[in-house]
């Protein structure tokens, strides 16, 4: 048997280290570089770092469009998500009502549904709805994907809130919806935080919807747009690794700055 | 409290979820028993559709490559994140944070553009991969990692495992914090070292989030599909077609309605057995 020794454990620390940043690195390197050829000559950094790649993607390529699509796009999925799931997770986790365990079932079945195995009736229905080829044909369905996961999370959350806080607000004569707004709302926002995280991250990386649902190339959210750019400048890797990058940096910072938010929402189903 | 107070809280949500999800579903279902033509609805054909699957090779080799993810995914990044998680619970709690920050950062990243990085680490002309492997002297592995067909599966899965990893460190670290300190303690005092702490006291007491990873992982496997559709698109050949690019394929490319509906309900009857199973499982004990 080896010995898992505290220098061999650093060491293994160490490699998935490697792993997780190479392809990261690589990224940016390629992004930071002028030359046409992409990992010949030193893998350093150039200095000072070339900003050409962004720029060109940025205007030629139409990548401030792509970027302001997904904004928009993930921007409207939380406003609605975050709309939708707290009431419900409010209701499955302290209201008696008639239907609530196959209501839940029903939602809870919704948490594994492949979007693939959706979209051969989902394509006919946006269609019928006028809303292919426009934003809110991938808002609503995508919203509507989150849910599962938003309402576990909510529900989850809710379950912490004290009985007690709410039975006062009643006794003070508040109607339940006035309870939920200024009574759970306000202790659960730490909870509703990590659902905005989460469901923004979750839908900035969607692809599978917008590809299918929008033509047209001004629509286009910024995942789509990258992989199409590796299609049409198959050689342009400079500006591919640009797009790339304005694709997730924003995702990375978002994450570094709240990482405290995200894992307590992504640990909150886990744990239970 | 009434009823009627809890269906308002649930509306908004209830319809969303009705209307893009659920109905969608059961049209999926329903269009399996019609014979499709161009798009237009024909007649209902029972089970017609449903016996093109025996002799669909591209749906077997589909599904055997999601069996393999399933298995590639339990046997490495759940495993790494067990091990990485237990090695990092001992140590300081900035330490704690910053390296399950490092390692979750893979997962922030679209697997759009996580697909189009790891294609050219794995380029056979100027990919990472190849040259770090000519420099130590082992040139002779260097391939076309996602050209070959013995290669592509296994590589991408490289790829999963390296989004994927992360998060089973966040989550195995979360379970592992609230493990009662004393019990290591305890096995110190007996001498225990380790390996021995980790194999009798870590890995049991972590079941559970093990469990639900697993079960993550095997819904995942099957549901995934940016990351090879923007590789290999299931190539070279079928080497690397899953349930969902079949699915895609026969709908957008081939637009043979009823088998993808077919395809469709097989692929949601997989995921929900698996999870009901599970759940069935975590509930027994």
């Amino acid at each position: 048997m080896i010995k898992l020794t505290k220098p061999l454990q650093t060491l293994i620390l160490g490699i998935f280290v490697i792993y997780a940043l190479t392809p990261v690195y690589l990224v940016i390197l390629a992004a930071m570089r002028s030359e046409a050829d992409l990992f010949s000559g030193p893998l350093t950094m150039p200095w000072p770092p070339n900003w050409q790649n962004f720029s060109r993607v940025w205007g030629d390529s139409g990548f401030s469009v792509f970027f302001m699509n997904s904004m928009k796009i993930s921007a409207s999925v939380t406003i609605l998500v975050v709309l939708c799931a707290p009431p419900a997770g409010y209701a499955f986790a302290k209201m008696k009502f008639r239907g609530r365990e196959p209501m839940f079932a029903l939602f809870l079945a919704g948490l594994v549904v492949p979007a693939p195995s959706v979209i051969v009736a989902l394509y006919g229905n946006l269609q019928t709805l006028g809303m292919i080829d426009s934003h809110i044909g991938v808002i609503l369905p995508q919203a509507a994907l989150l849910l599962p996961f938003s309402i576990f999370l909510m529900r989850t959350v809710m379950q912490d809130v004290p009985d007690e806080l709410i039975e006062a607000s009643t006794m003070d004569g508040a109607t339940p919806f006035e309870t939920f707004i200024r009574v759970v709302l306000p202790v659960v926002r730490p909870g509703i935080m990590s659902l905005i995280l989460i469901v923004f991250l979750f839908s900035w990386q969607e692809y599978l919807l917008p590809l299918v649902v929008l033509q047209t190339e001004t629509l286009k959210p910024i995942t789509v747009g990258a992989a199409s750019l590796q299609g049409r400048y198959g050689v342009d890797y400079g500006g591919i690794a640009a797009a790339g990058l304005i694709a997730f940096a924003p995702l990375v910072v978002l994450f570094l700055a709240m990482q405290r938010s995200f894992v307590r929402g992504l640990s909150a189903g886990a744990v239970k | 409290m009434t009823s009627r107070t809890a269906y308002f809280f649930l509306l908004p949500a209830l319809i969303l979820y009705s209307v893009f999800v659920v109905l969608p579903i059961l049209q999926v279902v329903g269009y399996s028993f019609f014979d499709w033509d161009n798009g237009i609805i024909g007649q209902f054909v029972g089970l017609n559709n449903y016996s093109r699957l025996g002799s669909d090779g591209v749906f077997w080799a589909a599904l055997g490559h999601n069996a393999i993810w399933v298995a590639l995914t339990l046997a490495f990044p759940l495993m790494a994140g067990l091990l990485l998680s237990a090695i990092l619970a001992e140590r300081n709690s900035s330490t704690i944070r910053w390296m399950a920050a490092i390692y979750f950062i893979p997962r922030t990243i679209p697997l759009v553009v996580a697909g189009i990085i790891w294609g050219w680490i794995y380029n056979p002309l100027f990919g990472l991969l190849n040259f770090v492997l000519d420099s130590v002297g082992l040139g002779s592995l260097a391939g076309a990692w996602l050209a070959e067909s013995n290669t592509a599966l296994l590589s991408l899965n490289v790829v999963g495992a390296w989004t994927f990893f992360g998060f089973c460190v966040v989550i195995y670290l979360a379970a592992i914090q609230s493990i009662d300190p004393s019990l290591y303690e305890a096995a110190e005092i007996d001498g225990a070292k380790w390996w021995r702490k980790f194999r009798d006291i870590t890995v049991p007491l972590l079941k559970n989030s093990t469990l639900f990873l697993g079960l993550y992982a095997a819904i995942e496997a099957m549901r995934f599909f940016d990351l090879i559709w923007v590789t290999t698109q299931g190539g070279p050949g079928y080497a690397t077609e899953v349930l969902t690019t079949h699915v895609y394929k026969t709908f957008f490319l081939v637009g043979d309605f009823g088998y993808a509906a077919v395809l469709s309900v097989v692929l949601l009857a997989i995921v929900l057995s698996i999870s009901s199973i599970s759940f069935w499982i975590l509930r027994s004990k």
